[in-house]
């Protein structure tokens, strides 16, 4: 090939690389996030664009598994939001920033307290609709208690986690990069050093593109 | 979308894709010469960081595929270069299933030949407008291969070839214009810059 620049592969590449990290980086402000925990009978929730920037006045729905709309609410200023769960089931919560992001979050029916009714609820729940019997049950109070105060406590971890799990995306990527170039520059060894020794008898001959 | 997970495609349609995939890759690394590696493994990365860049599109999401100008730059260096850029978006991100790796190689790297073979075809003899109209072309054309191989790869196991292969191309239609003007931007650049660009030689008269 020609002259001394074959063995510079160039700039370009590498600008382009840079030019895409940073497209990856605004994509990824994008993101939409919704992060739900279960505090007594109440799933709260909180829903944020990925660098931390609260999604406001964002609609929230909750279905159930059989895709029943059971609850909509609106995020407030901070991006909190607060839904009373009535019955025992699995909850999917989504996040509709509104403009195509949409986040989605699943509680499961386990993680909610027992003193909820399973599904479906009985006709005679439905019946009474201004007085939930959620904490009826005698003696199920304090496990309630227990729930919400474990539930608080967890919170911050679980947003810790959150926020350790974009950090390891961007460190995958240059570790992806890493082991490409890696690669590279072995092969490129591995090869210089097979033509080495191929050309010590006769001169280089190196097949040419066609 | 050339990242079909496991699980979806039929064993024939496995063992195709790995057999085309690694008849492409033996063939890719012997006509690969020493000097044009470290080329080759930065656009890999290229490769592996352009798919990670996704854009929502209707019900999924798409992302750059590249297949288009890795043809145009790499030729059949485009299928090793492919190969690794794949495998680490399924190791370390899960994009696309391992047994499947044969067949979305096969996908991108296939479409990026037959652009290379078309872009030679229309360059060869050109100016550098119509060099910068054939990487276009060769961009948006290989994005539009890659969806219909896919597709094909997704009918032949069976699943619903009309819905499955019209959602793959549509959303693909923005991605394709996208990689066009890319490509054709990207290829201008180095025939101004860098004419004696490897993999650029062989266009605008200079040889054969």
């Amino acid at each position: 090939m020609s002259g001394e620049n074959v063995n510079k592969p160039g700039l370009l590449p590498v600008l382009f690389v840079v030019s895409l990290s940073v497209t990856a980086g605004l994509a990824e402000a994008h993101g939409l996030k919704a992060l739900v925990t279960v505090e007594g009978t109440s799933l709260v929730g909180s829903a944020h664009l990925t660098p931390r920037r609260p999604l406001r006045h964002a609609t929230v729905t909750v279905t159930g598994t059989d895709g029943n709309v059971l609850a909509t609410t609106t995020t407030d200023d901070a991006g909190h939001f607060r839904i009373e769960a009535k019955r025992r089931v699995d909850h999917r919560i989504i996040v509709d920033g509104g403009d195509g992001h949409v986040a989605t979050y699943t509680i499961r029916a386990d993680e909610l307290p027992d003193s909820l009714f399973l599904s479906p609820p009985t006709p005679l729940v439905q019946a009474g609709e201004g007085s939930l019997p959620a904490l009826s049950a005698p003696g199920t109070d304090w496990r309630t208690f227990i729930d919400q105060s474990i539930a608080r406590q967890i919170r911050p971890l679980r947003e810790q986690i959150d926020a350790y799990q974009e950090k390891i995306w961007w460190h995958d990527v240059l570790g992806g990069i890493g082991y490409i170039l890696g690669l590279g520059g072995l092969a490129f060894g591995l090869s210089r050093r097979r033509r080495r020794t191929d050309a010590s008898p006769s001169t280089v001959t190196r097949r040419n593109d066609p | 979308m050339a990242h079909i997970p496991d699980g979806v495609l039929s064993a024939p349609v496995l063992m195709a894709g790995a057999a085309v995939s690694l008849a492409g890759c033996a063939y890719g690394l012997w006509r690969l010469e020493a000097e044009r590696i470290p080329q080759a493994a930065l656009f890999a990365a290229v490769l592996f960081v352009a798919a990670l860049v996704h854009f929502p599109a209707g019900p999924s999401s798409v992302h750059l595929i590249l297949s288009g100008l890795t043809g145009v730059l790499l030729g059949w260096a485009a299928f090793p270069a492919i190969l690794v850029a794949l495998l680490l978006q399924a190791v370390l991100f899960g994009f696309g299933g391992l047994v499947v790796l044969g067949v979305n190689v096969m996908s991108v790297a296939l479409s990026a030949v037959l652009c290379r073979a078309l872009f030679l075809a229309v360059a060869r003899s050109g100016n550098h407008r119509q060099t910068v109209m054939a990487a276009g072309l060769a961009g948006g054309i290989g994005v539009v291969l890659t969806a219909l191989l896919v597709s094909l790869a997704l009918a032949l196991s069976g699943q619903a070839f009309a819905t499955a292969a019209k959602l793959v191309v549509l959303t693909h239609i923005p991605v394709a214009v996208i990689e066009s003007i890319f490509s054709a931007a990207v290829i201008g650049l180095l025939l101004r810059v860098k004419p004696e660009f490897p993999g650029l030689t062989l266009v605008g008269g200079k040889r054969e």
